[in-house]
């Protein structure tokens, strides 16, 4: 998986770049607010068709314009493509692989791959469990493309259900009552794939993950995984059982979107219980694992690109992380100078006025 | 730069409301509101129009209008038609037992040209899909509940599409349809014909092979 060449046209501060991208490390460098994260999220873009900064598409395209474009040549399966992408404002997005309309959006899935990392992945560990839920199905549609479809069908199906709930307004008559159970039976359908490929998508992470954190962090800690779904293995009985309950609250509330992915460190509940240190280490070592699972999967390693990380950690860690990135192409942005221990194959700098490239890397 | 723009990048310099009169541009929206004309196709049709005879646009406008006031719907079966009763519904040669339930009127042409249906029909007006407010009851579903009974309808032949929305129809269909004495079936889904398996996407493949069936033996030869 490399990425050759890209070019964008209008995508968020950058009116027109065009960037060849050699194999191994580049790093952007520059002062704050000049684009340098943009271009890790338009090659993101390309892979997943949405931000990793988690923004609508229109936000993407440059105020003042109606449509970005961002076009790249990439390696993928041996192979060189052609992939572009052009987001209009207020319509959806149009793709092309090799100058072919895409007729599904989801077939570019796997055409170019990105593993992610961002001081945001903190989060992961801190934050809500949707975020971990999103991790881990976003994690399951790299690994295996046609996961999207049954993710998909699940979120359809819980959003009719919830829809119709909130027409019945609390009370269920025969006819509603025989809609209900259609529904039950096609959210029950995708939801419970949806849990299998969660279930073996944590057992297939739990070593990975902790064998990442023992290399991060230089300690021997052990790490757990643990997948707590919201309801007992049978979804349906569960949507049956818990029919009243959502009549009278009007939506659903048991089911996959409530799951939860519990992480332990030495078998301390890590939300609440690791210092912030800890917690980085942790959301790195989900990321990094993620990636080799995926590197693993396909034979080749995503393209990385690495979003101002090695500013929240300190130099020993940096060394670490360097240590454990996989070969293969990287993109790496830092504003306030690199570590030490980063050598990048070469530096660009980004400006106001474009791209330069800066002679005699470190 | 060997790659070329893929797309025509819109930069003219002018204010495009202000360069073309506003009865143009009146004509232009209305052609982009219909379904699969976007703004380019609204604008080359309402030039063209501009360009060709009076007598032209006349004939466009006087269709519109007479299609509109012409065309109703069958009381039987929902259908476009422009009497009472559509011509598929009083058509003695058709198997008068056997309905076949689709979404849309559109959907009874698409099965007519298979020339291999031939029952009567019953247009539903949609598929369940809450988001957009419409249950069962905003379908012609009581209506068929009703033929089912009057008609002495043996079979039904559920046609709805192989989507999320149009198989939630189909199972609600299957349940509110449990007659004794009623055949209920849904069209099978899979691969198209003529085409190759390589070039089939996982999701069809997978039905089809799901709604795999068991080759014939051949009578062997005496």
């Amino acid at each position: 998986m490399q990425l050759l060449e890209l070019w964008l046209t209008d995508f968020r501060s950058h009116e027109s770049v065009h960037l060849e991208c050699p194999s191994g490390l580049s790093a952007f460098v520059g002062a704050n607010g000049m684009g340098k994260s943009n271009l890790l999220e338009a090659i993101g873009y390309l892979a997943t068709l949405s931000s990793f900064r988690g923004v609508p598409g229109d936000a993407l395209i440059r105020s003042g314009a109606d449509t970005a474009v961002v076009r790249a040549r990439v390696i993928s399966d041996d192979r060189e493509h052609l992939v572009e992408a052009e987001i209009v404002r207020g319509r959806p997005n149009r793709v092309l692989v090799d100058r072919q309309r895409l007729r599904r959006t989801r077939d570019l899935l796997g055409t170019l791959r990105v593993s992610v990392f961002s001081p945001d992945d903190l989060s992961l560990v801190k934050g809500s469990p949707g975020l971990r839920r999103d991790y881990l199905d976003d994690l399951a549609v790299s690994l295996h493309p046609r996961n999207d479809a049954v993710r998909s069908d699940w979120e359809k199906a819980l959003r009719q259900r919830n829809a119709l709930l909130k027409q019945v307004a609390g009370r269920l008559d025969d006819s509603a009552g025989l809609t209900l159970d259609v529904w039950d039976s096609k959210a029950a359908q995708a939801g419970t794939r949806l849990m299998e490929i969660r279930r073996t998508l944590i057992e297939r992470l739990a070593t990975s993950v902790e064998t990442a954190y023992q290399q991060l962090s230089g300690s021997q800690q052990r790490v757990d995984l643990v997948y707590e779904p919201s309801c007992a293995d049978d979804l349906l009985e569960t949507l049956r059982s818990e029919r009243e309950v959502d009549i009278r609250r009007r939506l659903t509330t048991l089911g996959p979107h409530r799951d939860e992915l519990r992480i332990t460190l030495d078998g301390m509940p890590s939300r609440t219980h690791c210092s912030q240190g800890e917690q980085r280490c942790l959301a790195l070592s989900l990321r990094l694992a993620g990636h080799r699972e995926v590197a693993r999967e396909v034979g080749t390693a995503p393209v990385l690109l690495l979003d101002d990380v090695f500013s929240e950690l300190d130099p020993s860690r940096c060394e670490a992380l360097v240590r454990a990135l996989p070969e293969g192409q990287s993109f790496l942005t830092a504003a306030s100078g690199l570590p030490e221990s980063v050598h990048p194959d070469r530096v660009i700098q980004v400006t106001r006025e474009g791209l330069v490239e800066r002679a005699g890397a470190n | 730069m060997p790659w070329v723009a893929g797309w025509a990048t819109c930069s003219a310099g002018v204010d495009v409301a202000t360069a073309q009169a506003s009865a143009v541009q009146d004509l232009i929206d209305v052609f982009g509101r219909l379904p699969g004309i976007g703004p380019k196709s609204a604008q080359r049709i309402a030039y063209h129009l501009l360009k060709a005879d009076a007598e032209e646009s006349r004939r466009l406008a006087a269709a519109v209008v007479a299609a509109k006031e012409r065309v109703g719907f069958c009381s039987r079966c929902f259908n476009l038609s422009e009497t009472e009763i559509c011509a598929l519904c009083t058509d003695e040669r058709r198997d008068t037992h056997v309905l076949c339930v689709v979404e849309e009127p559109r959907d009874v042409i698409a099965v007519e040209r298979t020339r291999e249906y031939k029952g009567r029909y019953h247009v539903l007006g949609g598929a369940i899909d809450h988001l957009q407010g419409v249950g069962p009851e905003q379908l012609k579903i009581r209506e068929l509940l009703a033929r089912v009974d009057a008609e002495n309808i043996t079979e039904v032949i559920i046609c709805t599409n192989p989507n999320l929305e149009g198989e939630a129809t189909a199972l609600y269909l299957g349940r509110v349809l449990s007659v004794p004495g009623l055949t209920v079936s849904r069209i099978a889904s899979g691969l198209p014909v003529g085409g190759d398996l390589e070039y089939a996407d996982e999701l069809t493949l997978g039905r089809a092979l799901e709604g795999r069936r068991t080759v014939d033996h051949p009578a062997p030869a005496d």
